[in-house]
């Protein structure tokens, strides 16, 4: 599948998940679609929908790598609440973006490429350069640890949430 | 530890498009009528969720203005050279010259063809096919067969012409076929070729025309030199390409 205009956004926001930061999300993805264009003007294979995601990808990570990493299995887990979607209604894109970012590799990587809401998981596994295993491992704790995350900082009552702090 | 079907279900779509993989449908219809329809209820709904927190992720203005430069997307610009190497151009191209090719030489050979040709293959496919056993023994000289095709089978005109006259017979025999009509059929010794003499087909002025020169038919290996006199034609066959044959018809000449 070619990229087009339509995929750019949600290269964008894959960017701005990686890096929670609008500022290096821009840079990532401006570096990214030059060198896209750049590889076009070189008369080289047009790249493709995942090429873009794997470039942009390398630059988070790259982007990222000064500032401090997280490490795994830091964070607590809580089992999925029946009132998890509401608790996350209540968030930003900013915080969820906040959170995902300071996920550790490849755990970082594997959250914002699912919930782009964009692959199949073939694709996802060829992203990611893993087995379904690994990325169901991943995906899932991720779930669990932000589920723990929500709970201590959202808190739901008779279907209002409410910000703890 | 989980099975496959469980650890598929972790990472099941948030949305389900068509083309999903048949193993993680399976798995999520088997759930969706289990005892963990709820549990998975709950991860959809959480997942679904943060999809809809992420495409709301807004996009600065400045760089909304990129996603319409069509110019930074690269667009695929394939070069002439670039197609020409494709391996589906190539095997395209390869084919459409065979097919031409042979069209061509199709187009060439009717355009050259004389009227009964097409009986004069068929005889060629007689040739290849038969057996020296199946004609009656005869040893003379091939020349001396009109006589005995005009005695015996009242076929005028059956002549075997004077570039082949002179050759040794191993056997002759006449003949009916259903196209080619009476069919006298003569081997000889000299490299196993053998002779055809068989009614001259009109052409489609329903005319009768006489050839002295020769002219050449092949079918899968086989050639054949034909000419017609007094409406019947004469096909000296051998098994290989019409120069062996030609070495005949120019010996004579000479």
């Amino acid at each position: 599948m070619a990229v087009t205009t339509k995929n750019l956004p949600q290269l964008y926001r894959f960017c701005f998940l990686m890096t929670g930061d609008a500022a290096k999300a821009q840079t990532a993805f401006q570096d990214t679609v030059r060198d896209a264009a750049t590889r076009t003007d070189a008369d080289e294979p047009p790249p493709d929908r995942l090429w873009f995601f794997r470039q942009a990808r390398d630059r988070c990570i790259a982007v990222t790598e000064e500032g401090i990493q997280a490490e795994p299995g830091m964070l607590e887990e809580a089992e999925i609440s029946p009132d998890a979607a509401a608790q996350i209604a209540t968030l930003t894109p900013e915080q969820l973006a906040v959170w995902i970012s300071a996920a550790p590799e490849p755990q970082r990587s594997a959250l914002a490429l699912f919930y782009l809401d964009e692959f199949t998981l073939p694709e996802l596994l060829s992203l990611l350069d893993m087995k379904a295993g690994e990325l169901s491992d991943l995906i899932c704790s991720g779930r669990r640890q932000f589920q723990s995350w929500l709970d201590s900082t959202t808190a739901y009552y008779g279907g209002e949430a409410h910000h703890a702090g | 530890m989980p099975d496959k079907s469980e650890l598929l279900l972790g990472c099941a779509p948030i949305t389900e498009r068509p083309g999903m993989e048949r193993a993680m449908r399976v798995a999520i219809n088997r759930v969706r009528h289990s005892k963990k329809a709820t549990t998975f209820g709950h991860q959809q709904a959480f997942d679904k969720a943060l999809a809809k927190l992420v495409r709301n992720i807004p996009v600065d203005e400045q760089l909304a203005e990129w996603f319409g430069k069509e110019s930074l997307v690269p667009v695929v610009r394939r070069g002439w050279k670039k197609i020409v190497r494709n391996p589906v151009v190539i095997a395209i191209a390869i084919a459409a010259l065979v097919i031409g090719v042979v069209t061509a030489y199709r187009v060439y050979e009717k355009l050259n063809d004389f009227p009964g040709a097409d009986k004069a293959r068929r005889l060629l496919s007689v040739a290849a096919s038969n057996r020296s056993v199946l004609l009656d023994p005869l040893q003379t000289d091939a020349g001396a067969l009109t006589d005995l095709f005009f005695m015996k089978h009242h076929l005028e005109h059956y002549d075997v012409p004077a570039e082949f006259a002179q050759f040794k017979t191993l056997g002759s025999r006449v003949f009916d076929d259903d196209e080619v009509r009476r069919v006298a059929q003569i081997w000889v010794k000299e490299k196993r070729m053998q002779f055809f003499l068989f009614p001259a087909e009109p052409d489609k002025q329903g005319k009768i025309n006489d050839f002295s020169d020769w002219r050449f038919v092949e079918w899968e290996g086989w050639t054949g030199a034909v000419t017609q006199r007094n409406g019947v034609c004469f096909m000296a066959v051998i098994r290989g390409g019409e120069k062996d044959l030609r070495a005949y018809l120019e010996k004579k000449k000479a």
